[in-house]
C-alpha cells in the first residue's frame, strides 16, 4: 500500500513542476451501500457498503510508455463481480511499452484483438467486471504500411493472479489492394492462429492434447457504396466440460463462420450478417467454461442482436449459445441472421418534415444447430446449413424526429421471441411486444427536460410491465433523473423498481448519486450479460480524467 | 479506504491545479473503409480536430451527433475545424456504423477503435467523450450530453481556434 502512495506522490510531484506533462490518467469509483427492503428482500450477506475503485496512471516519455492500473475493492467487490476481485487494494495491471514507425513492443498486462474477435480478444469493461488482460508480451510489427504481424504470449488475468493456461498467438494483416496502389477498392486479408496450453491434472486418454489451436481466415472488402466480410474459424479437438469438470475422453472439435454485406449511400444504408458458431467456447484454463462471471474467456462471441437502450427492452435479451452441452438438453452451437436498415426521410418532403425523420429496422433470429445427440456417448452430429429450435427473434423499429428546434421525439416499436428454455436452461418460452415513446423539450438553449413511457405486453413469464422516465436536464452540468419499472401484470409479485438520483458533470469529471431498487436477472452490456439477484440501495460513481 | 480516498484528494487537487497538457496518442487506427491511418496525420497546422467518442448503441452519443450534425456545415465555415467521430463499438455492433453514418448522412470522418484501445489511451471512462486537439496536443476533454450543450462545445471550438 505505501509503495503505491509513494509511486503515486512522486508521479503526481513531477507533473506539478514539469513544463510539458508527460503522464496522464483517469480515476473511476463506484459504490453500493444496500438496505433492507421488503419487497426486494433484506440483504443478507456481509458488508452493506462495497466500492470498486480504478486508478490508470500511464506515463511517457519519447518512445517509451509506461502505465500502471490500480485496483481496490474497498471492503469487498459490489454485488456480483466476481470473487477473484476481493482484494482491498492491489497492483492489478502494469505494462512497458516500445513504439516506433515499424515496432511496437510491449511487456507486462496488454489487451488485443485479432480481427474481429472469433478468435482471440482481450478487453475490459468494468461496468461488467471483465478485465482478461494477457500478462506477458506482445510485438507489432509493421514492415510497410500494408503490413503489420503480431505475435503474443500471455497468461490470463484472473482477479489480481493469473490463468494457469498460457496463450500463444500469431496475426497477420495484410491491405492487398494498398500493395498493388489500389485506391478506389480496399481488399484486406487476415490470418491467425492462437495456441491455448492448459495441463489437466487427471487425464486418461492418450489422445488428449493439451494444446488447442484455433485459426481464422478472414478477407475484407469495400468498393464504393458496398463492403463484405468473410471469416471462418477451426478449433481443434478440445475436452468436454460438463458443470466446470473437465472430460479428456469425450473430445470435439469447433468451427466458426461469419458472412457480412451491407450497401449504403447518403440517407440509406442497409446491412445483413449471417453467423454460425459451434463448439466454439474458449477458456484459458477448460474448468472455468460456463462460468457465470465471463471470466478467462479466450474469444469474443457477442449475440449478434441490436443493443436496445430502453429498460423493457432488456428484459429478454439473447445471449450467444456457442457451447456443447449434453445436459439438460442437447446443444452444440448457433446459427441465425440480423439485418439492419437505416433510412433517412428528407428534409422537406412530406414525411420528412422540415427537419427529416430518421428510420432504423433491425430484424435478428438465431436457431441451434440442426443436430443428433447421444446423450449416453456424448456425441453428436451436425448440419451445416439447416437450422434447429429456434432460440430467439427481434424485430424492431425506431423512429426518430425533430419537430422543431425546441422539440424531439423517439418511438420505438419490437417484437421478440425468446426461447427460455434453451437460452436459460430452464423452462417456457416468451412472446412479447415492447413500444416506447420519448420526447425531448429544449426550455432554454441549454435546459432540456426529457419524458420516456414505456410499456410490454406479453402473455408469458412475468406479464405485462409499464414504465416511464423523467430527466431534467438544468444545465450541461447538473442533471436530475426519476425512474419506474412497474410489473403490474404479475400477480404473485407487483413491484415497482423505482430510481431517482442525479449528476454533476464538468470537463471530464463526473459525480453521479441515486438511490433505487436494481432489477434481477440477466443484466446485460455490449452483449456480455450476467445473473444479479435484485437489491435496493445508494450508489455513488465517480470519474475523472488528468 | 481512508488511504484512497487521500489518494483521490491528491490526484484530484494535482488535476485543478495543473494547466499542462497531454499528447495525443501514437495510434493508428483504421478507417470505416479498412485503410489505416495514424492519428497525427489529421489535421493541418494549428487546426482544431474534435475527436467525438460514440457507439451505436448509444442514444445520447447519436443525439449529439445528430445535433452537430445540423450546424456542421454553418460551424466549419466560421470556423476552422472538423470532427472525427471515434466509433468504439467492438464486434457486436460494428458491422451497423457504415449504413448508420450514411443512413443518418453524418458528415464526420469515421474512425474504428474496435478494441477500444484509443478510448483507454486517453482515459475516457464512459461515452459519450469529446477531446478537442490541436496540433497534436489535448486542450480540451467534456464527457456526457445533455440537449444544447453542443453549444457550448462550438463556443470551446471557437475560443481554441483563435
Amino acid at each position: 500500500m505505501k509503495k503505491y502512495l509513494l509511486l503515486v506522490a512522486v508521479v503526481v510531484s513531477i507533473q506539478v513542476s514539469a513544463q510539458e506533462k508527460w503522464f496522464s490518467g483517469s480515476f473511476n469509483s463506484n459504490s453500493q451501500y444496500y438496505v433492507d427492503d421488503s419487497k426486494t428482500g433484506d440483504f443478507t450477506e456481509d458488508d452493506r457498503f462495497r466500492s470498486n475503485n480504478y486508478l490508470k496512471l500511464d506515463a511517457l516519455y519519447k518512445n517509451f510508455s509506461f502505465g500502471v492500473q490500480i485496483e481496490g475493492y474497498v471492503p469487498q467487490a459490489i454485488l456480483n463481480f466476481s470473487p477473484t476481485f476481493n482484494k482491498e487494494i492491489g497492483l492489478a495491471t502494469y505494462f512497458a511499452n516500445y513504439k516506433n514507425e515499424k515496432l511496437d513492443i510491449t511487456v507486462g498486462h496488454f489487451y488485443e484483438q485479432f480481427g474481429s474477435g472469433l478468435v482471440l480478444r482481450s478487453w475490459e469493461d468494468r461496468e461488467l467486471g471483465i478485465n482478461n488482460a494477457l500478462m506477458g508480451g506482445k510485438v507489432n510489427y509493421t514492415p510497410i504500411n500494408a503490413i503489420q504481424l503480431t505475435a503474443l504470449y500471455g497468461k490470463q488475468r484472473k482477479g489480481f493472479e493469473l490463468s494457469n493456461g498460457e496463450v500463444f498467438g500469431l496475426d497477420s494483416e495484410i491491405n492487398i489492394t494498398d500493395l498493388l496502389k489500389s485506391t478506389n477498392s480496399t481488399l484486406n486479408i487476415g490470418l491467425s492462429a492462437v495456441r491455448r496450453v492448459n495441463e489437466e491434472a487427471t487425464n486418461t486418454n492418450p489422445n488428449f492434447n493439451k494444446n488447442t489451436d484455433a485459426f481464422s481466415g478472414r478477407l475484407n472488402f469495400s468498393k464504393g457504396n458496398i463492403y463484405s466480410n468473410i471469416e471462418y474459424v477451426f478449433k481443434t479437438e478440445d475436452a468436454l466440460v460438463e458443470l466446470g469438470t473437465v472430460n479428456t475422453n469425450k473430445l470435439a472439435e469447433g468451427n466458426a463462420f461469419i458472412f457480412n454485406t451491407g450497401y449504403s449511400k447518403k440517407g440509406f444504408g442497409i446491412d445483413a450478417t449471417f453467423r454460425r458458431l459451434e463448439n466454439m467456447n474458449f477458456y484459458s484454463d477448460r474448468e472455468e467454461d460456463g462460468n457465470i462471471y465471463n471470466q478467462q474467456v479466450v474469444n469474443y462471441l457477442p449475440s449478434l442482436t441490436k443493443q436496445h437502450d430502453y429498460s423493457l427492452a432488456n428484459i429478454y435479451v439473447y445471449q450467444a449459445q456457442p457451447k456443447l452441452s449434453y445436459n439438460p438438453l442437447g446443444k452444440a452451437g448457433e446459427i441465425g441472421t440480423q439485418i439492419d436498415i437505416y433510412y433517412n426521410l428528407k428534409k422537406g418532403s412530406a414525411l420528412g418534415g422540415k427537419y427529416g425523420t430518421k428510420l432504423a429496422l433491425n430484424y435478428a433470429t438465431w436457431y441451434g444447430l440442426d443436430a443428433k445427440y447421444n446423450i449416453v456417448d456424448r456425441t453428436y452430429s451436425s448440419e451445416f446449413l439447416t437450422f434447429g429450435n429456434k432460440y430467439f427473434t427481434d424485430l424492431n423499429l425506431e423512429v426518430r424526429k425533430k419537430w422543431s428546434k425546441q422539440w424531439a421525439s423517439l418511438f420505438t416499436i419490437g417484437n421478440i421471441y425468446y426461447n427460455k428454455k434453451y437460452i436459460e436452461e430452464t423452462v417456457g418460452d416468451v412472446r412479447a411486444t415492447t413500444v416506447m415513446a420519448e420526447s425531448t423539450y429544449k426550455y432554454a438553449p441549454k435546459k432540456s427536460i426529457r419524458v420516456e413511457a414505456q410499456h410490454l405486453w406479453t402473455k408469458d413469464d412475468k406479464k405485462n410491465w409499464l414504465a416511464g422516465t423523467l430527466e431534467v436536464n438544468l444545465s450541461p452540468r447538473v442533471s436530475f433523473f426519476a425512474t419506474d419499472m412497474y410489473n403490474y401484470g404479475n400477480e404473485t409479485k407487483k413491484i415497482h423498481y423505482y430510481n431517482f438520483g442525479g449528476s454533476f458533470t464538468k470537463n471530464s469529471t463526473r459525480i453521479a448519486l441515486n438511490y433505487g431498487r436494481q432489477r434481477g436477472g440477466l443484466v446485460c452490456v455490449g452483449g456480455v450479460c450476467r445473473f444479479v439477484p435484485e437489491s435496493t440501495g445508494f450508489g455513488l460513481a465517480l470519474s475523472t480524467t488528468f | 479506504m481512508k488511504k484512497i480516498i487521500l489518494l483521490i484528494t491528491v490526484l484530484l487537487s494535482c488535476n485543478f491545479l495543473s494547466y499542462s497538457q497531454n499528447s495525443l496518442p501514437n495510434l493508428s487506427l483504421k478507417t470505416i473503409d479498412g485503410k489505416t491511418i495514424n492519428l497525427v496525420d489529421f489535421g493541418e497546422k494549428d487546426q482544431v480536430v474534435v475527436y467525438s467518442f460514440w457507439a451505436t448503441w448509444c442514444v445520447p452519443c447519436i443525439n449529439e451527433l445528430d445535433a452537430i450534425n445540423d450546424e456542421y456545415e454553418d460551424w466549419t465555415e466560421e470556423t476552422n475545424f472538423k470532427l472525427i467521430a471515434v466509433a468504439t463499438d467492438n464486434a457486436r455492433t460494428s458491422s451497423r456504423i457504415k449504413p448508420l453514418v450514411n443512413g443518418k448522412e453524418w458528415e464526420y470522418e469515421i474512425l474504428l477503435d474496435t478494441n477500444q484501445d484509443f478510448k483507454r489511451a486517453i482515459n475516457a471512462n464512459t461515452i459519450p467523450h469529446i477531446i478537442i486537439v490541436k496540433n497534436n496536443k489535448i486542450l480540451y476533454t467534456h464527457s456526457g450530453y445533455t440537449p444544447g450543450s453542443e453549444i457550448e462545445l462550438y463556443e470551446k471550438i471557437k475560443e481554441l481556434a483563435e
